[in-house]
């Protein structure tokens, strides 16, 4: 009686109590074979449980569709966002070499002429440096003492490196203009390349094999569960951001510099920094991981051929310091460039840092002050250096450097002396190292129609996904305030339990971690009735299309 | 976040410094044994005056910090002058736009006509790869560059008090200077080296240009988006009979120096970015940028069409009066030689092509010789460009715009 007044009530619950025993009678034919067949065998304990949970994981990643998705996908874990270590481009602490090598999985090569693939281009660049040679000492000169601008400057960076960077900017549009206009007629991939001043790129990735923040180890001491393996290594969420004065990109990638197998060779070594980054001078913060190379999903131009960057940052270091910390800067400040440019490249053909690269992709970098110049030229051939695979991953990034040359001596009444061809052939040669159409499938893990969310057929969904995902990356505050524990609480609260009395409403009073929460975990817009489709409905929220992992 | 709430929940320190404040500010109870001794001839003195000892003046210290002190704005100012200057500033607009621009620099307009030259020059088609490049270009600007920056705010005049949530976006400043950089980049990338290698581009240049008109001191101050220079100066062949209107107009009864607020402080001197030695000094083409956000009138009502040709006329006399004044000396009056420029206003989407012809820094009464103002104005590049559903769009895409800055560069 009582369950037909409940089958009045909900119609469907009808259809949902199957009769579980009317199964029973179909029989699979099938259900025997000769050889007999086990199940796999799998480890059963904890850790092997645990890593198997993250592989599917990354598995899951890996099979998203769209380059947007999957950076929706690496944040799911975190409403507040990852609390990332952040490494700037214009700024680098002292002895910070063995942490940002780690860190990116760099091995570098000191240099003082350009690698072998260069060396094809050799006779080109030395007629060309003939031709533009006098320009260039022109426009320096003028750049110097010919032009009157009026640098202004703000409180929140040192005077020195503003004026600098300034100067250095105006400079290096006048080079690459002069360069890039000699240049159009003689080799093709000029013409089609699209040239970005001020670009944003941002990076984000896992690294492995660091040790622990004090606060988490604390936190484990107190959980039982954790007995016995208290100093298990975490992944710590890494962030790039960086503002390269200038970069010019290709809609095809540039060849490799050293054969993808050679990545695995051991003599490309990268030494250890298990460190926690505070102890070198890079700190943490709360933000959503984002890759972005300077342009959103879509653009055609998507292979970054090479990038300008200013070295105002080395003014701004203690004496102390010294100057080989100084070029050893110079060096992390172009391997944290490059990187992180070439990994957000990477991110738009479909990897992350969980599923590895597939193929090499190569930058040039250029760092300079208008005076000085160093060349790098960086081949990224693995992105996966999560805790999980750190130590197994036989794969190396490399990285080969020059010293700061002198691209001239001094400047005398309007005029340079003694111009470095040698340098400016250099620069040159990077130019003329043309991009290359690669006979591989270059973006394996991505969708064969929806690659990016504007291929995406549904309106609803497309439109969700759009505008979700530039929130999620702008990183603009939260619109209510993050959860705090105030200090009155924990003197009264925590510490002395005077308020005993009072109606536990506050999460740590249930012992809740209100930063453990999913992207996923908040109400979708609500719809008032009026809007809601005719005749009936009951859908009182709108449907969110997050990414299924 | 109001911190009262949190605050109240116990805070015993709170109370206590209230308690202070409160007994602090208490006022002595008048006792009246003053007036009673005073009956009695005994002297009173105050109590303070024997605790307080008289501060010594203390002199000002200079102190050296990372920064220079910024001097006050007051009479001793290295820059201040007593005759006010009517400043225009490239932030704001005249009040008559382009009428009030003709007044202020003399000048005949002839509308919609260009040079001959360039006339011809903008009919040559170019190859398709470029016009690619235009639309990437556009599409750069406009949908695939990064800035995520807070755009200006929603409003609805059907409700105005309601408050929609602020889109992240380019910002116009960011969308002008990607688009222009990047046509005048492919306009370089399809001309010869050797003509190129003659000019010479500079970023954010900026002009100051010092006149006197009918008695009163005038100084327009403008950034050139891009300034293009060439190694010697520029020469249209024009032809004067061809304009049909030849008035200056009279704007009674407005005077043509409204919204042009007087300044106290300035320097006299103008100012052309290119020192004289520089050997690519000549001024060639000029782009202006058009940033919404930034351009206001000084009565905030919004900037009308005519406004913003306004622009144009008065930064393209910036620009030539400053390099005329470089050449010539300050007080120059009627050129030898008239001097010729080429201007590119743009938004973004517009584009309003100009060429100005200097002849005079002549610019009171309305009489005798006169400069002249050739324009080309509202030539639209497309008609949107966005992302319209989450998908890139560039709707119209115009290609003969291409072909104008094509010839502004080449003549």
């Amino acid at each position: 009686m009582q369950l037909l007044r409940v089958h009045r009530t909900f119609p469907k619950l009808k259809k949902v109590i199957t009769r579980r025993y009317s199964q029973a009678l179909q029989l699979e034919e099938n259900e025997y074979t000769d050889a007999p067949v086990y199940p796999p065998i799998i480890d059963t304990s904890l850790e092997a449980r645990k890593l198997r949970i993250r592989q599917t994981l990354h598995k899951k990643i890996q099979e998203i569709n769209t380059v947007e998705e999957k950076q929706i996908a690496l944040n799911m874990p975190r409403f507040y966002g990852w609390q990332s270590i952040v490494l700037n481009d214009n700024k680098v602490p002292f002895n910070a070499m063995p942490l940002v090598q780690h860190y990116t999985r760099t091995h570098f090569q000191s240099i003082d002429k350009l690698p072998e693939i260069y060396a094809k281009s050799s006779p080109i660049a030395d007629t060309i440096v003939q031709e533009i040679k006098s320009c260039i000492e022109e426009c320096i000169a003028t750049e110097n003492e010919g032009v009157e601008r009026n640098i202004v400057t703000s409180l929140d960076k040192p005077e020195k490196q503003q004026i600098s960077d300034a100067h250095t900017k105006n400079i290096v549009k006048q080079i690459n203009r002069i360069i890039l206009n000699n240049l159009t007629d003689k080799v093709s991939h000029i013409l089609s390349s699209q040239v970005d001043y001020d670009p944003r790129h941002e990076a984000f990735w896992f690294i492995g094999s660091v040790d622990l923040p004090w606060d988490v180890r604390k936190w484990r001491k107190k959980q039982k569960w954790y007995k016995g393996r208290l100093d298990q290594p975490l992944d710590r969420p890494v962030q790039y951001i960086g503002s390269p004065i200038l970069t010019i990109r290709n809609h095809l990638p540039l060849k490799p510099i050293i054969d993808h197998s050679e990545a695995e060779n051991p003599d490309f070594k990268v030494p250890k920094f298990s460190h926690i980054p505070e102890s070198v001078g890079y700190f943490s913060e709360f933000r959503h991981g984002t890759n972005i190379p300077g342009f959103w999903p879509g653009d055609f131009d998507e292979f970054g051929l090479m990038s300008f960057h200013g070295r105002g940052h080395i003014l701004d270091r203690s004496e102390s310091f010294g100057p080989e910390d100084n070029l050893e800067a110079l060096h992390c400040q172009a391997i944290k460039a490059s990187f992180g440019w070439l990994l957000a490249q990477a991110s738009y053909q479909g990897f992350t840092t969980f599923n590895d690269l597939t193929y090499p992709l190569v930058t040039q970098t250029v760092l300079t002050d208008g005076h000085l110049v160093s060349f790098y030229a960086y081949q990224l051939n693995t992105i996966v250096m999560h805790n999980d695979e750190v130590d197994s991953n036989p794969k190396h990034n490399v990285c080969f450097g020059t010293k700061p040359l002198e691209l001239y001596e001094t400047i005398e009444n309007g005029k340079v002396k003694g111009l470095n061809e040698d340098v400016l052939k250099m620069l040159v040669q990077f130019y003329l190292n043309a991009p290359e159409e690669r006979d591989h499938a270059m973006k394996p893990y991505l969708g064969k129609e929806e690659q990016i969310i504007a291929d995406i057929e549904d309106d609803n969904r497309r439109c969700w996904l759009e505008s979700r995902y530039k929130h999620l990356v702008a990183n603009r505050p939260k619109h209510f305030l993050l959860p705090e524990l105030y200090d009155w609480e924990k003197i009264y609260k925590i510490k002395f339990n005077t308020r005993f009395f009072e109606a536990r409403r506050r999460p740590f009073e249930f012992d809740i971690n209100p930063f453990k929460r999913r992207l996923d975990d908040h109400l979708p817009p609500y719809i008032p009735k009026v809007l809601r489709p005719y005749p009936k409905s009951r859908k009182k929220f709108e449907t969110t299309y997050y990414p299924n992992v | 976040m109001k911190l009262s709430n949190v605050l109240y929940r116990q805070h015993v320190g709170f109370m206590f410094k209230k308690h202070w404040a409160v007994q602090g500010r208490r006022v002595p109870i008048d006792t009246s044994i003053e007036a009673k001794l005073k009956a009695k001839g005994i002297p009173v003195e105050d109590a303070l005056e024997f605790v307080k000892e008289k501060p010594e003046p203390r002199e000002r210290i200079e102190i050296i910090g990372k920064y220079e002190q910024v001097k006050p704005l007051d009479e001793n100012h290295p820059d201040y002058k007593e005759r006010p200057c009517l400043t225009l500033k490239n932030t704001s607009v005249l009040l008559e736009g382009i009428s009030q621009a003709q007044v202020l620099t003399k000048s005949i307009i002839a509308e919609d006509k260009l040079p001959q030259r360039i006339e011809e020059m903008a009919e040559l088609s170019a190859p398709k790869a470029v016009h690619e490049g235009v639309k990437k270009a556009i599409l750069s600007a406009n949908v695939f560059d990064c800035e995520q920056k807070k755009l200006p705010k929603i409003k609805d005049a059907e409700r105005p008090a309601f408050n929609f949530p602020r889109i992240l976006g380019i910002s116009d400043r960011r969308k002008n200077e990607i688009l222009t950089n990047k046509l005048l980049q492919l306009v370089e990338k399809s001309n010869d080296a050797e003509v190129t290698q003659n000019k010479y581009v500079v970023n954010d240049a900026e002009c100051h240009s010092v006149f006197d008109k009918d008695g009163d001191l005038i100084k327009f101050q403008d950034v050139s988006g891009i300034l293009v220079t060439s190694n010697k100066p520029m020469k249209h062949e024009l032809n004067e009979n061809d304009i049909p209107f030849i008035e200056i107009p009279d704007l009674y009864p407005v005077k043509h120096t409204v919204t042009l607020p007087p300044e106290h402080f300035y320097s006299e001197n103008s100012k052309y970015p290119l020192r004289p030695s520089v050997s690519k000094k000549h001024p060639h083409t000029t782009w202006l940028h058009f940033n919404r956000t930034e351009v206001g009138n000084l009565y905030e009502t919004p900037v009308t069409p005519t406004q913003i040709l306004g622009r144009s006329l008065t930064h393209a006399f910036t620009v030539a009066s400053a390099y005329a004044k470089q050449l010539h000396g300050e007080d120059v009056k009627d050129l030898p030689e008239p001097i010729h420029i080429n201007c590119i206003q743009t938004d973004g989407q517009r584009f309003h092509f100009g060429v100005f012809e200097l002849n005079t820094l002549n610019v009171d009464g309305t009489d005798g010789t006169k400069n002249v103002w050739y324009c080309k104005n509202d030539v639209k590049l497309y008609d949107s460009s966005r992302y319209l559903s989450g998908m890139p769009v560039l709707e119209n895409y115009n290609p003969k715009v291409y072909g104008y800055i094509n010839a502004f560069y080449n003549c």
